[in-house]
């Protein structure tokens, strides 16, 4: 008795229709064409031609500030044309690792996924973001050992941070 | 000396994911509307609209235009502005400046998001510089995920203490009716089992993706006594600009970094002689990305002492019921229309100050409140809101 009654009641409930909304997609890849500057510029080609990281120096705090700028923010003096070259070998100081599939803002494209992201201080001190070879969460560790591995091709090169494939551990060749 | 500027309207849309019955103007009119019934006033009162959207969102540009009928823009001076995760609160410091400034005198100000019409992830992604972002950049939850790090390894704080500022958000969220994200969540067990999005943060340590919008009505002092029985004072604003992406953003693991909220409150304290924040302001609206970051924006703003912001949830400091109860709304992490978000953070402080909080009023009286605002490279915006002058 009890069962028929609350099939009954199911019937009885009004199943709520869902509205036709009409909506509009828009898929199509949009074209940008960006100039990188010359601070930035001088970034690109240094890495493109010579395979190099560089940086500028504030003349007042001493600070190497990468991304290259003609002016350092907190002094708010210009930098001049003093180019000062990263090494190319650090350590992680953090990382990260993404689970979550995010786009390359360049070309609309999704990442591979997942990928370890990382804060590596290089030899001298200065900070820089990249991403890491390893992709194995296990393995990554604060303190790794890293360097920089480059695009060898050079027609695929031009493409300033991203002429960097990765930070590969050392000793892992 | 400035003219005071006074809240005598507030409205907001209820939020959510996804809103294919409405467009972007549709939606944004729910709060106008919603803000003029609460002031008594109609559009015909408002001599400024002024709005926040972040435009790469909804691919929608100049909003503003587009709705300049719903919105009650038609007609009316005004401005549109966009600076990241601050949006909806660089709107209110524009409203604020304009009517202290004494050319208006009653403004109406918008922040409204539609997230359902794009990818709001690679929208942020692609705000980095193109030049520079590829290498750097990993969205707000990579950045978020760092800061997170950063602060379990600096506090003590432990993936169990995250969990209970999630408990709290989702508690006080089910006592908001407009709230986005109303999850029950009864452990922080619970919490733990949700899947990781960026290590360490999981899904449940995140913000959501909402729809919605929060208008407020703007009274210079003369007017606003007339208006409302119970104006909400905007008493100041702080507003603090930082550099790009660098190594660490809203964790510093250099400590190097120039953090823009210390900034931020170093000015706003100063400026009302505030010793004390815990002791002088009552409670407070936070924008919070994450769980973790909720309890480092303690320490930043001098909520407690560093290191210590994982002790306040411990206690139950920041409870509603909570001796300086932080984000009773539910906060970012269970509501996030992004243009409207920092709106929303004044909103809610002014509601508690005018104790129209409903369900999810504090339990002490609520005489000064500040609401925060958070965004890009960690730029900061600061309100402060009193009950009298």
């Amino acid at each position: 008795m009890a069962k028929k009654k609350v099939k009954e009641t199911t019937e009885k409930t009004p199943k709520k229709e869902e509205p036709e909304y009409i909506r509009i997609k828009f898929n199509q890849p949009r074209r940008y064409d960006w100039s990188t500057g010359k601070y930035l510029g001088h970034f690109y080609a240094e890495a493109k031609e010579n395979k190099k990281i560089m940086g500028t120096r504030c003349p007042k705090c001493k600070e190497v500030l990468l991304p290259p700028t003609p002016v350092c923010g907190k002094c708010k003096v210009a930098t001049g044309w003093d180019w000062v070259e990263m090494p190319q070998t650090g350590t992680v100081f953090q990382y990260t690792y993404l689970v979550f599939p995010l786009w390359d803002p360049h070309y609309g494209e999704r990442w591979a996924n997942p990928y370890a992201s990382a804060i590596i201080k290089l030899d001298n001190g200065v900070f820089y973001r990249h991403f890491l070879e390893e992709q194995d969460k296990e393995k990554l560790k604060e303190g790794m050992r890293v360097k920089a591995v480059w695009k060898e091709d050079y027609n695929e090169r031009g493409q300033g941070p991203g002429d960097i494939l990765y930070f590969k551990e050392i000793g892992k060749e | 000396m400035p003219n005071r500027v006074a809240i005598v309207g507030i409205g907001q849309t209820y939020h959510t994911s996804k809103r294919p019955d409405v467009n972007y103007a549709e939606m944004t009119r729910e709060a106008v509307m919603a803000a003029l019934a609460d002031a008594q006033l109609s559009i015909k009162d408002i001599e400024a609209t002024f709005m926040a959207s972040m435009e790469t969102f909804e691919a929608i540009y100049l909003p503003d235009h587009e709705m300049a009928a719903e919105a009650g823009f038609f007609g009316k001076p005004g401005l549109k502005v966009g600076t990241g995760g601050t949006s909806g609160a660089s709107v209110v410091a524009e409203g604020f400046y304009f009517v202290a400034s004494g050319l208006y005198d009653v403004a109406l100000i918008i922040g409204s998001e539609k997230q359902d019409c794009g990818d709001t992830t690679a929208a942020i992604t692609a705000a980095a510089t193109p030049m520079w972002g590829k290498g750097a950049t990993t969205g707000a939850i990579g950045e978020f995920a760092k800061q997170a790090l950063s602060y379990m390894k600096t506090s003590g704080a432990k993936e169990e203490h995250a969990a209970m500022v999630r408990l709290k958000a989702d508690r006080n969220a089910c006592r908001n009716p407009y709230a986005h994200l109303k999850l029950g969540l009864k452990s922080v067990e619970e919490v733990l089992k949700s899947p990781y999005l960026v290590w360490p943060l999981r899904l449940l340590d995140f913000c959501p993706q909402s729809c919605g919008a929060c208008a407020l009505i703007f009274a210079s002092e003369k007017r606003a006594k007339k208006i409302s029985k119970k104006p909400v004072w905007l008493v100041d604003i702080e507003t603090v600009h930082q550099e790009v992406f660098k190594a660490g953003v809203f964790g510093d693991p250099t400590g190097k970094e120039t953090y823009a909220q210390h900034v931020a409150c170093e000015r706003l304290y100063k400026r009302n002689g505030i010793t004390n924040p815990r002791k002088s302001i009552d409670m407070a609206e936070i924008y919070e990305p994450s769980n973790w970051e909720e309890m480092n924006l303690y320490e930043h703003f001098h909520f407690c002492g560093k290191g210590e912001g994982w002790k306040l949830i411990e206690k139950g400091v920041t409870e509603i019921e909570g001796e300086f109860p932080v984000n009773p709304s539910g906060g970012v992490i269970a509501t996030n229309p992004i243009g409207a978000t920092p709106t929303i953070r004044v909103a809610e402080a002014a509601l508690q100050i005018r104790g129209d909080a409903g369900e999810h009023q504090v339990t002490k009286d609520v005489k000064t409140a500040m609401a925060s605002a958070l965004g890009g490279p960690n730029w900061t915006v600061l309100s402060l809101l009193k009950r009298s002058l």
